[in-house]
């Protein structure tokens, strides 16, 4: 504090809300193999996918609310804190979401998925891909804009958040095609409704992909 | 008079003692953007600094002194040469003993703000409440409130114009040289002009204030042009953009700051040692009575000596703290800097050195230049700055008390 000069530079919460899209990003790559394993014949691994997001979860949680816990008012940042929030909470939601989709495999692992509908749930799946994995380019890209508020800059950003809403779309037709599917099946109640949820889950990960760039785009406005 | 030169001895002491402190510590406040932005080396920093921290003081610096000297406090107490010397004597150690202790305890004291009480506990142990000129002391705080806002606004403006004018534009690059002219200019105009204004040089020259403006801006852009030029030839990495343009620029804005600062501060070192001075020359202080050159000198070379021995470590820690200063931000945050702390010390105002920079920041957090800026940290400062001025006064009377005592 002797010298008020450097007690003004405080921790940058965008380091934090990178090493959270970080986490978010690691997350795609177990949930496409716990998928991946779960329409396999004998998955032997689902459970180690499934404790692998859990930890993944917790990590980045612990990375929110610390980022949440070293803002205090009156920190001047290049966005208003409360756009912050809003898009840390989208992105804590897509892992959250994540984590609820393997959860809700695991509450009732056998039958699991009926083989007429995985080739439905791997087009899903991969869907959600994509978005999980572009929000830390986004944020390292927004980082560089604020530092450089160069035109093209922004496009660029622009750009990412166009292809997550198309991304969005898309994994909104693929779960309106295996709710259709599921819905016109000849199967059991509990696995229709099963599917079902995991559909809306499964689909649920991309809408919270693209609220998060709706706030980034919020982020970026001039 | 061996009592006297007793003084005059410790005088010179503490008042190194001081200069070498504002070297020491303040030093970090000019040159932390420079250094964090990656503009200069701690290396180049510690040799700029300490240079222009003498130009600065000795060319720039006379004008402030006075005000410390004799304008807070009325010459009247000055009458008896015996309580002036011990008052002033005891003004020095008592701002000493507050910087010192402000080091130790890690708290953000202003030496301008030490000196500044230490004299007003002085005055009012000599000649009662009546010897303090409060309309100049209002004058004095006030420059406290202001200096840190007029840097707030220049740097805001610096920034929003460098973002919309450089930054946003397609070829940032080609821009930011086009436009440097204009700002390496601007920084040349201010620091021209407090070469000329009411300074020796100024008087030797004999310019009026019309010509003097004439002569700032001819020489500005001409030397804003030139430079540009320069800039042209040294500046080749395109791909960086607008900083790499402004990270040659901000090797004159680290320049400037030092300058501006080694005009400012040096008062806070010497301005007692000069009452001490005088009396013991000529036995009484006379109403209007010019700072020797050769104080001013010695002020600086504590300040130089200071950044020499400690401001490397300060530095260090800067480099390390300060990561997310790009050059535009420096830039930004070092010309609202000096600008403001060398208009104060034109008008006479002592104003912090540190208040200007901490403003600055502020400024360009403010036009969100920064990814995470601590305004909170404001009214922390605040009320450190509150609390010397009494505390700094009570330590200088207590000392008077017991110089009196001795003497």
């Amino acid at each position: 504090m002797r010298v008020p000069f450097f007690s003004m530079f405080m921790t940058s919460p965008f380091e934090g809300l990178q090493e959270h899209a970080e986490k978010v990003k690691e997350c795609a790559w177990v949930f496409q193999q716990a998928i991946e394993c779960h329409l396999a014949d004998r998955c032997q691994t689902f459970e180690d996918f499934r404790q692998e997001v859990i930890q993944l979860e917790r990590e980045a949680d612990v990375i929110k609310r610390r980022i949440r816990g070293h803002l205090p008012k009156g920190t001047l940042m290049p966005v208003y804190n409360f756009l912050l929030f809003r898009y840390l909470r989208e992105q804590d939601q897509v892992i959250d979401a994540v984590e609820d989709a393997l959860d809700w495999i695991s509450f009732r692992s056998e039958p699991g998925i009926p083989a007429e509908l995985e080739k439905e749930f791997v087009t899903l799946a991969d869907a959600v891909i994509y978005p999980i994995e572009e929000l830390s380019k986004m944020v390292a890209e927004a980082r560089k804009y604020f530092q450089n508020y160069s035109e093209e800059q922004r496009v660029i950003i622009k750009n990412i958040i166009r292809t997550l809403r198309q991304q969005e779309h898309e994994a909104d037709r693929a779960e309106d095609v295996v709710k259709q599917k599921v819905l016109n099946m000849n199967i059991d109640a509990v696995t229709v409704f099963h599917m079902v949820r995991l559909a809306e889950i499964i689909g649920s990960i991309a809408d919270y992909a693209e609220n998060a760039g709706d706030m980034m785009r919020a982020m970026i406005a001039r | 008079m061996t009592h006297a030169y007793i003084v005059l001895i410790l005088g010179y002491i503490f008042g190194f003692y001081m200069a070498w402190n504002i070297g020491a510590n303040d030093v970090a406040n000019s040159m932390a953007s420079s250094v964090g932005a990656k503009a200069i080396t701690i290396r180049q920093a510690v040799f700029l600094a300490g240079i222009l921290n003498i130009v600065g003081a000795v060319f720039v610096g006379s004008h402030v002194t006075d005000t410390i000297r004799k304008g807070i406090v009325s010459t009247e107490i000055m009458t008896d040469p015996h309580i002036a010397l011990i008052g002033a004597l005891s003004a020095l150690l008592a701002a000493s003993l507050w910087v010192s202790f402000a080091t130790w305890k890690s708290l953000p004291v202003s030496t301008t703000h030490s000196i500044v009480g230490a004299m007003i506990g002085f005055g009012i142990m000599a000649g009662g409440f009546n010897v303090i000129n409060w309309g100049k002391l209002l004058a004095v705080v006030l420059s406290w409130i202001i200096s840190p806002l007029f840097s707030i606004v220049i740097a805001f403006i610096i920034f929003k114009i460098i973002v919309r004018l450089i930054l946003s534009r397609k070829n940032s690059f080609d821009r930011a040289l086009r436009l440097s002219p204009f700002f390496i200019g601007i920084t040349f105009f201010v620091v021209v002009l407090s070469f000329l204004f009411k300074t020796p040089l100024g008087e030797k020259l004999a310019l009026e204030s019309q010509a003097a403006v004439t002569v700032a801006v001819l020489l500005s852009v001409l030397l804003g042009f030139g430079a540009a030029v320069l800039l042209k030839f040294l500046v080749t990495d395109r791909a960086s953009g607008a900083e790499a343009i402004f990270q040659r620029i901000q090797v004159g804005t680290a320049c400037y700051v030092a300058l501006a600062q080694g005009a400012n501060d040096v008062a806070n070192a010497i301005g007692p040692l000069a009452v001490i001075y005088f009396l013991v020359k000529t036995g009484n202080v006379g109403a209007k009575v010019p700072v020797p050159v050769f104080l001013l000198f010695f002020g600086g070379i504590g300040i130089a000596c200071g950044i020499a021995m400690a401001g490397h470590r300060v530095m260090e820690t800067m480099g390390k703290k300060i990561t997310t200063l790009s050059n535009t931000r420096g830039f930004s945050v070092e010309f609202a800097a000096a600008t403001t702390v060398l208009v104060a010390s034109k008008m006479g105002l002592p104003v912090s050195t540190t208040h200007a920079a901490v403003g600055g920041v502020l400024g360009v957090g403010l036009a969100r230049g920064m990814e995470a800026i601590n305004f909170g940290i404001v009214y922390k400062i605040m009320v450190y700055w509150i609390l010397t001025v009494p505390a700094a006064a009570l330590t200088s009377m207590a000392i008077f008390k017991i110089l009196q005592i001795i003497f």
